[in-house]
């Protein structure tokens, strides 16, 4: 090896990159030329001036907090993978938009209604609760209470009295819900009173155990007629009332 | 798709082990780099969150190559953006010439002249200092910063040595000053 050579493998002599041959000729080089041990000598110095004074930038302990918390966060957001994704990745995008969009437009079409039914519910629970409007015709025979509905009516609701299971009749009043006159039927338990709204069946849907600023408004359909009970009762005594109604209530619709 | 979200989303316990212990290697990169703190952990968190967003591409092997290839594009690109109005300073390399091996060991032997190593480094090119970050610092191995930096192992060699020679230089041409002054 000759010293042009060797000057010119010093660099990556002293990093330890050359093979052991080369490595071996070059030391057998630099052994005879002081030139080349100069050179060498200088650049060690300079490599370990540089190791030893150069500063080491450390981190603040909190990086290492913040990095782990982004990793956490993203493999959350990538773990929580929604099942569709299981299937066929561009399919479940598609079906999962068309699903989300037959949801929001049905949305749109029932729920204002099922809530605004319930709303003009509980609005008329509240106001049959003042000024004495209670009830047109106060009775607590459900005999007395039924015919009164006779001709006021183009159908004839079913008057159950619930009043050995503590929940005595009170009486009836003619009432507009949903754009039509229906019948509400009164019940009362202790101090709290329960607005019982019925009407013919017109296939749309009904609110189901919705709490509107603390009244309970529950509907149900049965043998062709729509019930609505709105009250501020507590739940489990609303719920038994509902049930009872149900149980009472005949499956096939009378004629008026 | 299943396969990727298997991979990043299952893989955190395995991406730590293989990457957090270069935390400490791939910030002194970035603070090299981008001479600030801030930046610097910005940096190296956007880097390890690209790392671990891409870890099914990660082969095995030497995971710290691979983590600072990253962090090293993280770099470079908020360079580009926030100093694309800093110019570099214009560098005399003959500055050094006469000096005797004897004056540069006293003054390499200077603990005040940390200072000064520290100051030259940062005036250094981003290629030049990196080289020196990587190889003296890091202890990179060549055929590693030829990864990193996406170089040919020739270039890194050639890279190092003028880097060494320059950064001797600007040591140098600082201590002329000083005892002119």
């Amino acid at each position: 090896m000759n010293h042009d050579e060797a000057e010119k493998l010093l660099g990556l002599y002293q990093d330890g990159e050359l093979d052991m041959i080369t490595c071996l000729e070059l030391e057998k080089h630099l052994a005879e030329c002081s030139s080349c041990q100069k050179k060498m000598a200088e650049e060690n110095e300079l490599v370990s001036f540089i190791q030893a004074d150069a500063p080491r930038f450390k981190p603040s302990p909190f990086l290492r907090t913040r990095i782990q918390a982004t990793l956490r966060e993203e493999a959350g957001s990538s773990r929580e993978v929604p099942w569709w994704q299981y299937f066929s990745p561009t399919w479940g995008y598609f079906s999962f938009a068309v699903v989300l969009m037959i949801l929001l437009l049905s949305g749109f079409f029932w729920m204002p209604k099922t809530s605004e039914l319930a709303q003009e519910a509980v609005a008329n629970h509240v106001r049959s609760l003042q000024v004495s409007h209670l009830v047109d015709i106060a009775s607590t025979d459900q005999h007395t209470v039924k015919p009164w509905f006779a001709g006021k009516l183009d159908y004839s609701p079913q008057v159950i009295d619930l009043a050995a299971s503590g929940y005595p009749l009170i009486g009836g009043r003619l009432d507009v819900l949903n754009h039509r006159t229906v019948a509400a039927i009164v019940y009362q338990r202790h101090k709290h009173y329960i607005n019982l709204f019925i009407w013919p069946s017109d296939g749309k849907s009904l609110p189901n155990g919705n709490l509107l600023n603390g009244y309970h408004v529950r509907g149900w359909a049965k043998a062709g007629l729509n019930y609505l009970a709105v009250s501020e009762l507590g739940e489990k005594e609303f719920q038994e009332f509902i049930g009872m109604i149900q149980n009472q209530t005949i499956d096939s619709q009378q004629g008026p | 798709m299943m396969e990727a979200q298997h991979d990043t989303g299952g893989n955190l316990n395995d991406f730590e082990q293989v990457l957090l212990p270069h935390l400490d290697a791939a910030y002194n990169l970035a603070r090299w780099l981008l001479r600030n703190d801030q930046d610097a952990e910005d940096a190296v968190q956007e880097a390890y969150l690209r790392a671990y967003k891409s870890f099914s591409r990660f082969r095995g092997g030497d995971g710290k190559a691979w983590l600072m290839t990253i962090l090293r594009n993280v770099c470079y690109t908020m360079i580009k953006k926030f100093r694309s109005h800093e110019t570099q300073e214009p560098f005399d390399e003959e500055i050094h010439q006469a000096m005797s091996e004897s004056e540069m060991q006293e003054m390499f032997r200077q603990k005040a002249n940390a200072e000064n190593l520290q100051q030259a480094l940062e005036k250094l090119p981003d290629e030049f200092r990196e080289m020196i970050v990587l190889h003296d610092l890091e202890g990179l191995a060549y055929k590693e910063i030829s990864v990193v930096a996406g170089i040919p192992i020739g270039t890194v060699m050639s890279r190092l040595a003028r880097a060494r020679g320059r950064l001797k230089a600007e040591i140098l041409a600082k201590k002329a000053k000083e005892s002119s002054s």
